[in-house]
């Protein structure tokens, strides 16, 4: 009894101490589980938190414990991760690099102050969880006693909003077909720009010239994406708006590859923070917010009984998501036109350098002022490419441009107070140039993926500025845990605070931090097939205290490095008239291992098989070494083939080692020579997948030994063709081609 | 066969048991309207609109578990028209053919007013500015006009840019230059006759691309003369390396934000300010 007293006693004093610090601890328990979810038309597996997509908005107040307890109930393990938060690193919920990941059937509780406010969001930092469901809004809310308290601003009624993309393709499987160079992605989204297109549009030559300099077909995103959601729908009203109301949209892009427009038929839209940082209210016309940003922007209804569509549009525009602001019929704004994209490949071409390199021809872009895809705006630029087989069709060719359009860019964004960090403290300087390339999707930063390189150290105290370039084709929004850091954009004392930093191709920002916040922290491009390709870094503060979540770092590392460079396994068999040609090949960054074969259906046919073990040398991957090995065996009655040097080879029965190496030549061709252990040499010139209309590939193959093939191929699904090819072994063939 | 006939059957059945028919009135004006707003709601095998332009109602029949009548009216507004549930983007409205240009669903004078008093606006201050330079410096018309033609470059208006130019040319010939100060005046002799002839040919043609060859030279013949006799207001001297093929071309602008005059919309914000004139 005295013992129960004793208890309450403490316990009451543990309350008390907590009221005495005027701290309150905000709890919330987040159950994660797997499930099915229909957003296409079909039944496919997602993963719900608390029996709902998007997780569930969570929200604290500046000066609040965040207590939030995770059970994880699916067969894997997971995290989650506090995006844009200050917090220790304990909290920060990486998987191998701040804490283990939370295990199957486990609970784990992460528990941090909050020591600021704004717009965040969280989602899961475990393998592609974030792709099918796992991504939720987090509001931290201003004291009304903070003294950057904005009447007119803060004090307005707002709304969550989380911007997110749904594909029927399991995400591990995207991941692997954006590897393999899969364009079924691209024919569902009518983006090939094959010669038959290019033709069409009179931009042959723009194509040739395309493929002359080694690129592939262009595009601003590369996933093609089912279905586009707001808050997990695709279309949704809020009627309790009126008119005159002014509301103030928390947004998130929440999406896992997408950028997003954002526009509003209601008017102009004012920008008033960015990342959860406050910025001086600016009106635009729209805006792009990059995949994990988060914009603040007030809207106004201006009419009584009209609800204004507040619309989303994913920078490849094939679709879009809405939410209605307001009761009443729709007021819509109009769709963003599509892209065209050869004026896009005529622009690049003169930006591309024969080596791969890109060439800015002296123009300095930084901070998204100069969009270099405007070329391919029709909103812009005016539809360039009218078609006139419909007379009728005025919706496109009366298609004006505007060119007073108001886009924001980070040059507009300015602090409502300095940001200056000390001024007395060390400057660390760091330079990285972001790399990549589209054929076999690397991405890097200085051509070095994670598990290529060392954590950065840093010291605490320092000020660490980083320049960033882009010399890769795609824009990249590079996210660092742990700290926002100021963006040099010309505003001065006032730079803007970001945790996100969208850049563009070609472009060169400096973004500058206080190192203030011991730990390890993730540096990243937050799309996430170009993290789990391996764009990363981690900085890691010298003479950090050991993580009690993290007791191995070191293993832990070579862990979180190994996720970011796996393997990726592609097959694919012809299975024709006159035998089965195929290849299967399993690959990461630098290594190929590829055996490719040939089995006849009779003994004169033959059987053989090429294997490679190869490593691509270069930042575009253009050259591949490799040792091989040969088998065959046919039955010819001994008669001697000679190769164009003269060398016999009856190739009745042959088992032979090489070694080799392949170069990619203009036009994508395949330039392979390779020396055989009997004394045989080859050179062979190959291209797959020549693009001659949306769904028609054309394939060749010539070499030395004499031996040619040519076909053709009709893409019928993401896994089946049908084909057609002559081969100069084995005569005509027709089949049906499957490939996984 | 026998199966696929039978789906077939199957699916029709399925196709008559849900199909619903609606009448509803969507705006309208004429025989144009009729078909952008049959061609935007037809759908094959989930939607059909009739359209009258009499009554200004369609009949809309769809497939009740493939489509919905919010959808067909939300196509047919993104296409430009009024219905009850829907109003067409201001937009596509606007570049509705003027035979199409129907009174519409809804008031929308607020939009209008917005739109004059801007109109207002740039207009006297354009003017308030033109009276100012006069009194100043003796090149000032000359300055003025040169922007006019510049900015009708910039909206890719070959029309315009002829008519400004021949605007231009008359400032040319009128600069009295006995007011020019000495370094001016030499300045001014050495780029006048190749200025006269850049201007001479951009007035005397409407095509854009041809214009902008000329108003390279101009430009910078433009630029010698301002360097040395200056500017009340910070004047801009702006380079596109991609102008001209690739060999790059300059332009004087009054704003610091990049407009670009060689290449319009199309690569409005191409360039850099290489230098500020004050």
């Amino acid at each position: 009894m005295t013992y129960y007293k004793y208890c309450l006693a403490v316990f009451i004093l543990i309350l008390s101490l907590h009221f005495g610090y005027g701290q309150n601890v905000v709890r919330y328990d987040l159950t994660v589980t797997d499930t099915i979810v229909n957003f296409s038309g079909k039944e496919k597996r997602a993963i719900a938190v608390n029996g709902q997509i998007p997780m569930p908005t969570l929200t604290f107040t500046e000066g609040d414990i965040a207590e939030i307890v995770v059970h994880n109930k699916l067969k894997e393990g997971t995290s989650l991760h506090w995006h844009g938060v200050y917090l220790p690193n304990k909290e920060d919920g990486v998987p191998f690099l701040t804490q283990m990941p939370i295990a199957p059937n486990t609970t784990h509780t992460y528990r941090f102050p909050i020591i600021q406010n704004g717009t965040h969001w969280y989602h899961s930092h475990s393998g592609l969880q974030e792709q099918i469901g796992m991504y939720g809004s987090l509001i931290l809310k201003k004291k009304e006693t903070d003294p950057t308290f904005r009447e007119g601003i803060d004090d307005l009624p707002t709304v969550p909003v989380i911007l997110s993309e749904w594909t029927d393709i399991k995400p591990e499987n995207v991941h692997r077909m954006l590897h393999n160079a899969n364009d079924w992605g691209g024919i569902k989204k009518g983006t090939v720009q094959s010669y038959s297109e290019a033709i069409k549009a009179g931009h042959f030559k723009t194509k040739l010239e395309n493929e002359w300099k080694r690129m592939l077909a262009m595009d601003v995103s590369d996933v093609y994406y089912d279905k586009f959601l707001i808050n997990g729908k695709n279309e949704s009203q809020l009627s309790q708006f009126k008119a005159g109301d002014k509301v103030r949209l928390r947004l998130a892009n929440g999406g896992a590859s997408s950028y997003f427009w954002l526009s509003y038929a209601g008017g102009k839209m004012t920008v008033v923070a960015n990342d959860g940082n406050d910025v001086e209210p600016v009106d635009v016309d729209r805006l792009i917010i990059g995949v994990s940003e988060t914009y603040d922007v007030v809207v106004s209804i201006p009419q009584e009984d009209t609800a204004y569509e507040f619309l989303a549009t994913p920078e490849d525009r094939t679709k879009s998501a809405s939410i209605y602001l307001g009761n009443g019929a729709i007021q819509l704004k109009s769709r963003m036109p599509k892209l065209k994209y050869f004026e896009g490949m005529e622009m690049m071409n003169g930006m591309m350098n024969m080596d791969g390199s890109m060439d800015d021809m002296g123009m300095d872009m930084s901070l998204q002022k100069m969009d270099m895809n405007t070329v391919m705006y029709p909103e812009v630029t005016g539809s360039g490419d009218v078609k006139m087989d419909d007379k009728m069709d005025h919706e496109n060719h009366s298609m004006k441009a505007d060119a007073n359009l108001v886009t924001l860019n980070y040059g507009m964004l300015k602090a409502p107070h300095p940001t200056t960090l000390p001024k007395d403290a060390p400057v660390r300087e760091l330079r990285f140039e972001l790399t990549g390339n589209m054929n076999r999707y690397v991405w890097s930063m200085d051509n070095k993926v994670l598990s290529e390189t060392d954590k950065i150290l840093i010291k605490k105290g320092e000020n660490v500025r980083i320049t960033l370039y882009n010399g890769s084709m795609m824009r990249h929004p590079m996210h660092l845990h742990g700290h926002d850091f100021r963006v040099l954009n010309g505003q001065g004392e006032y730079a803007p605070l970001m945790n996100v930093l969208d850049i563009m191709p070609m472009e060169t920002d400096t973004i500058e931090f206080l190192a203030n916040a011991e730990g390890d922290w993730f540096f990243h491009c937050h799309i996430l097939y170009h993290m789990m390709a391996g764009m990363n870094r981690v900085y890691s503060y010298e003479q950090q205290a050991p993580n009690p979540y993290l007791p191995d770092k070191k293993w832990a590392y070579k862990k979180l490095q190994m996720e970011s460079n796996k393997f990726h396994f592609m097959a694919e068999n012809d299975f024709a008239s006159n035998g089965n040609d195929g290849k299967a090949m399993l690959q990461n960054t630098r290594w190929s291992i590829g055996t490719e074969w040939r089995l006849g259906y009779h003994d004169d046919h033959g059987y053989e098989s090429e294997t490679h073990i190869g490593r691509y040398i270069g930042k575009n991957q253009w050259f591949m070494s490799f040792v091989g090995f040969d088998w065959r065996y046919r039955k010819t009655e001994g008669s001697v083939e000679k190769n164009i040097f003269g060398q016999g080879n009856t190739k009745d029965s042959r088992a032979v080692l090489s070694l080799g190496a392949e170069y990619t030549l203009p036009l994508l061709i395949t330039l392979q020579g390779e020396v055989f252990t009997d004394g045989n040499v080859r050179f062979q010139l190959m291209r797959e997948d020549i693009p001659i209309s949306p769904r028609l590939r054309w394939a060749f193959m010539v070499n030395t030994d004499k031996e040619y093939m040519t076909g053709l191929k009709y893409i019928v699904t993401r896994n089946l063709g049908i084909s057609t090819h002559y081969d100069s072994d084995m005569g005509l063939g027709f089949g049906a081609t499957l490939n996984y | 066969m026998a199966i696929s006939v039978l789906l077939y059957l199957v699916a029709g059945n399925a196709q008559a048991k849900n199909f619903k028919s609606e009448s509803v009135k969507i705006y309208g004006n004429c025989a144009m309207c009729e078909k952008t707003i049959e061609k935007a709601g037809n759908l094959s095998n989930e939607a059909k609109v009739d359209w009258d332009k009499d009554t200004k109602r369609a009949i809309i029949s769809f497939d009740s578990l493939a489509t919905s009548k919010e959808e067909i009216l939300k196509r047919i507004a993104l296409a430009g028209y009024d219905s009850e549930l829907f109003f067409a983007p201001n937009d596509t409205y606007a570049n509705l053919p003027e035979c199409c240009q129907y009174g519409r669903a809804k008031n929308d004078s607020h939009n209008m007013e917005a739109h004059k008093q801007k109109m207002n606006a740039d207009h006297s201050q354009h003017g308030a500015m033109a009276q100012e330079n006069q009194n100043k410096n003796p090149l000032a018309g000359v300055f003025e006009h040169y922007f006019s033609v510049k900015d009708a470059l910039v909206s890719t208006d070959g029309p315009l840019a002829s008519n400004k130019a021949e605007i231009l040319l008359k400032s040319v010939m009128e600069v009295e230059m006995d007011k020019l100060s000495m370094e001016v005046h030499m300045a001014w002799m050495k780029v006048l006759k190749d200025l006269k002839t850049a201007i001479g040919n951009i007035a005397a043609t409407k095509d854009v691309g041809k214009q902008r060859v000329y108003f390279k030279s101009l430009s910078k013949d433009m630029f010698e003369v301002i360097k040395v006799s200056k500017s009340e207001t910070p004047v801009y001297y702006q380079f596109c390396p991609m102008a001209d093929s690739g060999k790059g071309a300059n332009w004087l602008s009054l704003e610091e934000d990049i407009k670009n005059p060689y290449y319009g919309s199309q690569m409005l914000s191409c360039g850099k300010t290489v230098e500020t004139i004050k």
